[in-house]
């Protein structure tokens, strides 16, 4: 996440700048995907492309291309300019001349390239959001390899651990499992689930907290990658479900009339579907929403550059830059906030699937409400009849 | 009245009354989980947790019409 906005655009396009290049290039190019690392004033590192083409003579090949700027200028492809999609389709750029005025003024990195000759199968290329999904894997591997390696060598020790960084995992480790998966995965089940919860509890928390580093950016503001991260619960819901849950799930509650049960089931079945598609589209539009709320508060000085004038961007900044301060801040709590949430909601998913009914009548137990939550509840009445009594007494 | 342009205000009304729709409802969660922290401070630290699961469900619903809104601005 650069917050640099192209202050001197002068120097690359002798064209002015427009509000639709404002919004366009600079709010959702930043808050996007994009195959370029962009550490503005400084340098911007263009990222490899590769691409699994079927050529013109239906042969399927593997092209790597160092660079966008690359793959344009040596291989079979044109550039099609962003944002005027839809009817017309203007046909892309691809003689010489035309390329290198387009490189210069960075058109190819907010444009989409279409191959001349043959067709692109699948566009394997390495992009921002993929460098800072496998950046903070690699946060989290090495984190919690150091850490276990820890555990694992004092093992038999006896007093508190030792350092903070090994006592704040520990909490948020042990929240996982005492807040997290304990009371929604019944059974003494929760232990075959822990691993799952914690691994995406610190991946999408890491990924998280990048998106707030300057110049990096959150991997969790991709659809395709709370995608997947929701398609992984609900396999697991799907993989480890109870017979009962399908059963319940495929013919409806055990004791209602045939008429409402053929209603309840497609319901119940496209509840399942939405719970999981609402997990994917929770995660992405917080973190999503939060850069484009960034983005656009910025984006808001030199809007006014270009509307009203100089004066106007100098008085806008000093509020932007306070609104951005603040969002910051919130973004912040939210990346801990969805992080909790998504692995509280999956716990809760796996827990209402794993669940075995004791099918002899005993519906006064609610699901995740076990002997031991109740025990709890009763320690709690006790502590606030203990507290009321000498005060009333 | 040109369709693009109806998009546009379709996008803005939506989201609007999608914040006034979130609002309410988180309104109403903050406002009870209180009066039961209040009554039960025992009880805050579960009426959290549960209030912040409730609070990702409803704002989940707000976010499936901002992002329809989203589509609405950006693919005309």
């Amino acid at each position: 996440m650069g917050l640099a906005v192209p202050a001197a655009p002068a120097t690359a396009a002798d064209e002015e700048v427009t509000l639709e290049s404002i919004v366009n290039n600079t709010i959702l190019g930043h808050a996007e995907d994009g195959y370029y690392l962009n550490f503005k004033p400084f340098a911007q590192v263009e990222l490899p492309r590769i691409m699994l083409v079927r050529t013109a003579d239906g042969a399927l090949t593997l092209e790597a291309y160092g660079s966008t700027k690359g793959l344009l200028q040596n291989g079979p492809y044109g550039l099609a300019a962003h944002g005027d999609g839809g009817e017309g389709h203007a046909d892309p750029m691809t003689a010489s001349a035309e390329l290198t005025e387009a490189i210069g003024a960075k058109e190819h990195l907010h444009g989409s390239v279409v191959r001349t000759s043959g067709a692109v199968v699948a566009d394997l290329s390495i992009s921002r959001h993929l460098i800072f999904g496998l950046l903070a894997m690699l946060i989290v591997l090495g984190i919690f390899i150091a850490l276990a390696q820890r555990y694992e060598k004092d093992r038999d020790r006896l007093e508190a651990p030792q350092g903070i960084f090994q006592n704040m995992m520990e909490v948020l480790v042990v929240f996982v499992r005492d807040e997290i998966a304990k009371p929604n995965i019944p059974d003494g089940k929760w232990r075959t689930f822990l691993p799952y919860l914690l691994t995406a509890f610190f991946f999408i928390l890491v990924a998280n907290i990048l998106g707030l580093v300057p110049f990096a950016g959150a991997a969790t503001s991709n659809i395709a990658v709370t995608g997947v991260m929701a398609i992984m619960t609900f396999s697991i819901v799907l993989l480890y479900a109870s017979t009962d849950y399908y059963k319940e799930l495929l013919t409806g509650p055990p004791d209602a009339p045939v008429l409402i049960r053929i209603i309840l089931v497609p319901i119940e079945i496209i509840g399942l579907v939405m719970r999981h598609l609402a997990l994917a589209i929770r995660l992405f539009a917080n973190m999503m929403g939060g850069s484009l709320i960034i983005f656009s508060l910025i984006g808001l000085v030199f809007m006014m550059n270009v509307i009203m004038g100089e004066a106007a961007a100098w008085s806008t900044t000093v509020i932007s830059i306070g609104f951005t301060v603040f969002i910051l801040l919130l973004k912040l709590l939210v990346a801990f906030i969805q992080a909790y949430v998504f692995t509280i909601l999956s716990a809760l998913f796996i827990g209402m699937a794993v669940e075995e009914h004791h099918s002899d009548g005993e519906e006064e137990t609610e699901p995740g409400l076990d002997g031991r939550s109740e025990e709890r509840l009763d320690a709690i009445e006790d502590q606030v009849e203990q507290r009321t009594q000498p005060t009333t007494a | 009245m040109d369709p693009a342009a109806l998009a546009y205000l379709a996008a803005g009304l939506g989201a609007g009354i999608s914040a006034v729709g979130a609002a309410i409802g988180i309104g109403r969660l903050a406002s009870s989980s209180m009066d039961g922290a209040a009554r039960q401070p025992e009880a805050a630290g579960d009426i959290r947790g549960l209030m912040i699961v409730s609070a990702g469900l409803i704002e989940g619903v707000a976010l499936f019409a901002l992002i329809i809104c989203l589509l609405l601005v950006l693919f005309v």
